[in-house]
This record gives structure tokens, sequence and C-alpha cells, in this order.
């Protein structure tokens, strides 16, 4: 049994209950004993950095320190901004050891920051610590015949010395995850563009203009639906998609799913553990689609005619 | 209007150098970040500019531009630049020295992002955590415009995705004391 530091961050127990949930039982499948931080505090992203120094990093700090008191030395995020926030805040503390000393004067009670923590987010730990071939070997229901986008955002892959992983332009391991479950990822090129993240609240004009972007070129895709791995790209590509129907005049109908919904949907767990309902766009029609016979696209069924004349003529 | 004399000393560009742990002069005018930039379009100078900008030490019209509370942090610009500028890193300095410098602008667009940020901020400290339905009814309530995403919270209520109720952590206790202690800090360094 593989243990985890689990940091869930605040949208865990509001927006993104479901992302929470569903990678539970995930990693119950996958023999992953999960700890939460005791005691966790909001890691400040999307507004402390934006107002403060000194903050930005101690809200951070204080969640590392309670983390390293833990036996395991290994941490996994679920929300992209969070990620996003602890490992920045690492690798600046972590570079700078006066300034780690001088942020530690504001969190002097929880003790002393060691920097001792490894931090990846849940996807990067299926895909680098659990691997895609033992995952392959827990689908007992292959999700063959659903197309996907897979929509990592900004901060999963970005900036890549902070993250340390997967291609910052464009990344593929969420689509061989989503390969290993038996759907086919579809090719799309808004993989990683903004989607408005912070601006959900007060600036929504340009999070319908950003995000209504992304869903048209993820319907372009052919995709069926949407998958992702952040709760403020779930909200804001979901929740914001009737809105953006309305001003664009386009209708998109394209669920948004959070990617370990579907791996506990591939691990045989039964429907009603996806909690489905709190979709605004309805998912049920999307997930018809698993067992159907995808055909092979008129493009490459051309390419493959004209090889195989080529071959002839040699 | 440009005001640096040749020899004139340019402490703006070696305040936003030192903070944001990147050199401005580095940039070569190629555009590439305005190009990548999801938000340029908005922004009253793009990416580029502002770099030209410092370089020119117009400290003023970089605070009180609407660029820095536009910029999402999303790191695209700072990927593709050929000079590897931390362009972000930039934004958030000149951020940083407009608010301890208090400059405040009147674009109704940056006073509502500076007013999220600020209840964002307030909810850690009573709470610990953060608790989406409250913010988004406190940020309604302080912009004066208690309808907004009205039409959204029904459904969004209904279907559970935004919890009413919110817990009480521990960690709030912890927090306050820390904000406190980060405030003296920030003194101390002045
Ligand atoms: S991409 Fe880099 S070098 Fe080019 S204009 Fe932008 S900051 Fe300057
Ligand atoms: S980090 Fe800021 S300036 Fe750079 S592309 Fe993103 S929004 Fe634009």
């Amino acid at each position: 049994m593989n243990k985890l530091t689990y940091f869930p961050g605040c949208s865990a127990h509001g927006t993104s209950e479901e992302f929470d949930h569903t990678l539970k039982l995930v990693m119950q499948t996958l023999d992953v004993q999960m700890e939460e931080i005791p005691d966790w505090n909001c890691c400040g992203a999307t507004s402390a950095h934006v107002m403060t120094e000194n903050l930005a990093l101690a809200l951070p700090m204080r969640n590392l320190v309670l983390a390293e008191r833990l036996e395991n030395k290994t941490m996994g995020i679920a929300c992209a901004s969070c990620y996003s926030r602890m490992k920045g805040t690492k690798k600046h503390l972590d570079e700078n050891p006066e300034l780690a000393r001088r942020i530690n004067t504001t969190v002097i009670d929880e003790g002393e920051y060691k920097g001792t923590i490894d931090i990846k987010s849940m996807l990067q730990y299926c895909y680098e610590e659990i691997g895609l071939e033992t995952i392959k070997s827990k689908v007992t229901k292959s999700l063959s015949g659903l197309k996907v986008a897979c929509y990592y955002g900004c901060l999963l892959t970005r900036p890549k010395d902070i993250t340390l992983f997967d291609s910052p332009e464009y990344p593929m391991s969420m689509d061989l995850l989503m390969e290993a479950l038996g759907a086919k990822a579809m090719e799309f090129d808004f993989k990683t563009e903004c989607c408005g993240a912070s601006f959900s609240i007060s600036n929504t004009e340009v999070v319908e203009s950003l995000s209504g972007k992304i869903l048209e070129v993820a319907k372009e895709s052919g995709a069926h639906l949407i998958v992702v791995a952040c709760p403020l790209c779930q909200s804001n590509l979901d929740m914001r998609q009737p809105d953006i129907e309305k001003h664009t005049g386009r209708k998109f109908d394209l669920p948004v799913m959070y990617f370990t919904q579907l791996m506990a949907l591939a691990f045989g767990y039964p429907e009603k553990e996806l909690k489905l309902p709190k979709h605004i766009v309805s998912v049920e029609a999307a997930l018809k689609h698993i067992g159907e016979a995808i055909p092979e696209p008129e493009k490459v069924k051309k390419i493959k005619k004209a090889v195989e004349a080529e071959s002839e003529v040699e | 209007m440009i005001t640096l004399g040749l020899l004139e000393k340019n402490t703006f560009l070696e305040a936003v150098n030192k903070k944001s742990g990147t050199n401005v002069l580095e940039c070569y005018q190629c555009g590439k970040c305005v190009s990548t930039c999801p938000v340029s379009g908005y922004m009253d100078f793009p990416p580029r500019e502002i770099m030209q900008m410092i370089k020119l030490g117009l400290k003023e019209e970089c605070y009180m531009a609407n660029s820095m509370w536009f910029c999402l942090t999303c790191s695209a610009c700072s990927g593709r630049c050929p000079r590897e500028i931390d362009v972000p890193a930039v934004m958030e300095a000149i951020r940083h020295l407009a608010i301890e410098e208090n400059y405040r602008s009147e674009n109704k667009k940056v006073k509502d992002i500076r007013k999220f940020h600020d209840i964002f901020l307030d909810m850690i400290k009573r709470y610990g955590r953060n608790y989406e339905l409250r913010m988004m009814a406190e940020f309604n309530i302080r912009t004066r415009n208690l309808f907004k995403d009205m039409h959204l919270a029904p459904k969004a209520l209904l279907k559970g995705k935004i919890p009413i109720g919110h817990e009480s952590t521990k960690s709030a206790k912890a927090i306050q004391k820390m904000y406190k202690l980060a405030e003296k800090l920030e003194k101390d360094m002045k």
C-alpha cells in the first residue's frame, strides 16, 4: 500500500466535491492510502499573491510545515491552483533560505520549515507514481466509444521550471490516461489556453470570452465531453456554459468532467458515485456513447489507401 | 511624456527588476508575449509595451494602467519569451509596488478586481478557508450589483454545486496570528 499526504483545497468541500469524492474512490482501488493534512488552511490561491508578498508565501508555508510533520513525504494536491501556489512557494523558499527563515517567523506555532515535501498534482501522481499500466489493469468497464477533449489549463504544466511535469504547450499525460481507460482522446489545440481562472466572479466578461473559445475548439474536435483536472476550470467551463451559449448564440452542450470521475466509472463504480446531478451541463447523453464503435475518420482512411497504393507500385 | 534624462537613474526599472527577479532590459520587443497573452486585448498596455515603459521609467503610467490587474498569471507568455523574461513576475512586481505606493486606479474593472481579492483575503482571515458562495454574495453586495449571477444561484444551489453553510476551522486562529505577524514583517522590511 502506498501512502500519500493529501491537500484537498477549499473547493473540495464546495464546488468540486465530486472531484474529491471520486478521487478518494479511485485511490482506494489503486491501493493508495490518503492522509489529509490535519487543520490545513487556504493556500491563498488567486488572491494572496496578487495583493501581498509575505502572505502569499506564509499561507502555503503553514500547510507545508504541517505536512512535514507527517511520516509520508509526498503530497498530492487536487486543485491546479493550489498545486501551483504550493509548489511555487516551495521552490521560492528552498532557493532563498534567508527568505524562508523570515517567512517562517509568521508561522511560529507550527514549527520550522524544512523543505522535505515533494509536491505532485493528482494527475501527475497518477501518471508518474502509479503508472498507466497499473491504471489499465484496474479497468473493469472500458470507456471505448467515448470521445474526450483533455483540457489541462495553465497551471498543471506551467511554468515548467515549477511544475516539472509534461509539456507546457501540448501535454499528453491526461490524454494517455484517458486512452488507458479505453476512451478516445481527441486532438485539441486549446488544451493549455487559459479559461479566465480567477476572474470567475470579478470579471465574468473575460471568463466568458476565454472559456467560450475553449468550448468552441473542444466542440470542433468532435469530443463528447471535456475532461479537466482543476475545479476552477470545471466551474468556468460548466457553470458559465449556459451564459456563454446565450451570448454567442452557439449551442455547445459539452459536459465537463473531472478525470477522476471517468476513472471511477472505468473502475466499475456505479454512476451514482460520480455525483452527476451536480453538473450544470448534463452528462448522461455523453456517457451513452460508451460502447459505441468509432469509425475510422475519412482522412485516415484516405491516407491508408494512398500508402497502400504506393507500396503496391513499389 | 518621457521625462527620463540620459543621465538620470531609472530607479523604477531597478525596483521592478529587484522585486521580479528578472531583468526587463533583456526584452528586445519582439511582441511574442502580446500574441500569446489571452487578455492582452483588454489591457491598456500589453506586456511588450509595459516592458518598454519600465525601461523608459514611466512609473506612474505603469501604476495607473489596468495591465497588471488583468494579468492572470497564466505564464503562457513567459513560456514563449525568447529572452526568458518572467513576464507575470514583472506584472506582479508593478502591482505590488503600486499598492505599496498607494496608487489606485479609478477604472471600474480594476476596482472590482481589487475588491474581489480583498474579500478573498478577508475570508481566509476570518475562517482559515474560503467559501465560494459567501464570497460571491459579498462581492455582489460590495460592488452594489446584487443580482449579478443570481440566475445561476438557484440552479447551482439546487444541484448542491455551491454549499450554503461553512465549517469553522481550527486554523482560523492560527491564520489571524499569521496575518498580524506578516503585516509586522512587511513594516519591518520597509
Ligand atoms: S516576448 Fe519577451 S522579449 Fe518579446 S516582447 Fe515580450 S517580454 Fe519582450
Ligand atoms: S501571464 Fe499575464 S501577461 Fe502573461 S500571458 Fe498570462 S495573462 Fe498575459
